[in-house]
């Protein structure tokens, strides 16, 4: 392994560079490309126990700096995905972080159950932005004890390593992820999508809201890394607004021993093998060992 | 398909709100399928996501779109100067496929035609056009159209038919029902709907390319989905199983 390379959760990651959640579809979509094996881990779209249909559209609308989605966590279900996707990853060998999620407490214990033990499987990671449908709709990610009990439930149902993903949408995100931690979560990461809306003034109405991703989230995950680096002693995924190399280094710096890219891919769809390529100059220029070397070094 | 600098060498109005751009990419951007689009960094900061837009003309390392102005997007695009900067993504998407045998109607209603434009040189004097535009004053949208047999609909009356363009289309169905016609439909969400209730009873095949909100238009974040009748999985995307549907696949 090259000096890129981070161990993360018992395994060693090529390099540090992760697509975020639901933003590089089922995988096989970017083979025309570039070579999916170029990242550290790949990061599934979010599965569920049942497959799911997704909203109506309009499902994604432009902000200034930034963009609101609204898929609705379609997906085609964790079976369907083990049977059909996952193959592909390893005839690439190519680490997987399975993103999962639920609306109650029960269906995040049968989708986790349903992901099957394997070598190329880094973690379960958990989206708590979830409405709970038995406490009125309200996510589970902003109400500590919520999150502590799930974390919990899941952690007992499966030997696989567990990643909490948690919203910004919180009073104190460090209190949400301590939650997290004293439940049993292996990992964090940090952060999900901001509820956010758009006012379309022209017909005068709400053509969607939903979670607000891109460059415009970036200060404020950099400041959830940064919080939750120095209290919470479990690793740490950095994802908000990375567009470019300077953003993936802000974020280790921060205390992020990986990171996540979203949006920028929709921008610029080489984007995370150019920040791979970047890091991998940035090191030999800085004259430093190993990538590892890099986490939270803003706090010394 | 590649992500292809270029460079802007042409971006006139054809007509007022209607521009035709015209990129010199880098390198060719190879075989397009009639009805595949392109993924286009538009060179103004304030737009931060990509637009899709139908491929209008690709000729080695020329290509052009027509696009219409309804947006921030289209808007700051009508903007931009010669030999200013842009990326390009594509060929992307499904687009048409072309029948052995029958005659190709092909239905274009306003921008929509922009969406056609490269069906019907491909299609050439096989193929009859229905345009359906708002009044003469467009018609020089279709002036670098060569040898095809066009039928012109206006809405207010001022050339050809008076009335929409599935009305007009409507009336000269009967005359090429025996000629195993086959549908190529692009125009607004009404004029889509409309051919379908015209063409229901019939039952020919019809395909149509719809248009919606893209983020990506690689199929990677499933913002762009059209409901289909497939009842285990009804949204497809846009950008990958589209933009071209068989319309009677589509729940509309």
């Amino acid at each position: 392994m090259g000096p890129l390379a981070v161990e993360l959760l018992g395994k060693t990651l090529k390099n540090p560079i992760m697509n975020a959640s639901g933003t590089l579809g089922y995988g096989i979509e970017i083979e025309p490309l570039w070579n999916i094996e170029t990242l550290g881990a790949y990061v599934t779209k979010g599965l569920s126990d049942k497959p799911h249909h997704g909203n109506k559209t309009p499902r994604v609308w432009e902000e200034r700096y930034g963009m609101i989605n609204s898929i609705g966590l379609q997906n085609v279900g964790v079976e369907h995905f083990f049977s059909h996707y996952f193959p592909f990853f390893v005839e690439k060998n190519l680490p997987v972080i399975v993103n999962f999620f639920g609306f109650t407490e029960d269906e995040y214990v049968y989708c986790a159950r349903k992901i099957p033990s394997h070598d190329l499987i880094v973690a379960l990671e958990m989206n708590l932005s979830c409405p709970n449908i038995k406490k009125g709709g309200i996510s589970f990610g902003k109400d500590a004890p919520a999150v502590h009990n799930i974390v919990r439930a899941v952690r007992e149902t499966t030997p696989i390593p567990v990643i909490a993903k948690l919203t910004p949408e919180v009073k104190n995100i460090v209190e949400i992820a301590r939650a997290a931690y004293e439940g049993g979560a292996d990992g964090l990461t940090l952060i999900n999508t901001m509820p956010a809306a758009i006012i379309d003034t022209k017909r005068r109405n709400m053509p969607l809201k939903g979670g607000l991703s891109g460059p415009i989230l970036k200060p404020i995950a950099l400041r959830a890394v940064y919080e939750c680096y120095k209290e919470i002693p479990i690793p740490i995924i950095g994802a908000g607004g990375i567009m470019n190399v300077e953003d993936a280094l802000a974020f280790l710096m921060a205390g992020a021993r990986a990171i996540q890219v979203g949006t920028a891919t929709f921008v610029d769809p080489f984007t995370m093998p150019k920040i791979i390529a970047s890091l991998d100059s940035w090191l030999k220029e800085n004259a430093c060992a190993g990538i590892s070397a890099i986490t939270g070094i803003a706090h010394d | 398909m590649d992500d292809i600098p270029g460079k802007i060498i042409d971006n006139s109005a054809t007509i007022p709100g209607y521009h035709r751009l015209t990129v010199r990419l880098e390198k060719p951007i190879g075989k397009v399928v009639p009805g595949q689009f392109v993924m286009l960094k538009i060179p103004d900061r304030e737009i931060f996501l990509r637009r899709p837009f139908s491929v209008y003309d690709a000729r080695d390392t020329k290509l052009t779109i027509l696009y219409r102005i309804v947006g921030k997007g289209t808007d700051a695009l009508s903007r931009a100067q010669k030999q200013a900067p842009v990326m390009v993504l594509g060929p992307l998407g499904h687009g048409f496929t072309i029948p052995d045998l029958g005659v190709c109607i092909v239905i274009a209603g306003g921008i929509g035609y922009a969406g056609v434009r490269l069906l019907l040189r491909n299609l050439g004097e096989k193929a009859i056009l229905f345009l359906g535009i708002g009044g003469v004053n467009e018609l020089p949208l279709i002036s670098d159209l060569k040898g095809i047999e066009v039928v012109t609909a206006t809405l207010d009356g001022s050339y050809g038919y008076h009335g929409t363009v599935v009305s007009l289309f409507r009336e000269h169905f009967g005359s090429y029902r025996t000629k195993d016609p086959t549908i190529f439909a692009c125009g607004p969400k009404g004029m889509i709907i409309s051919l379908k209730e015209f063409l229901e009873p019939h039952k020919v095949p019809c395909q149509v390319s719809i248009e919606e909100r893209m983020a990506c238009g690689l199929g990677l974040c499933f913002g762009c989905v059209a409901e289909t009748k497939d009842e285990i999985n009804p949204y497809k995307r846009v950008c990958k199983e589209g933009p071209v549907f068989e319309l009677w696949d589509l729940s509309l």
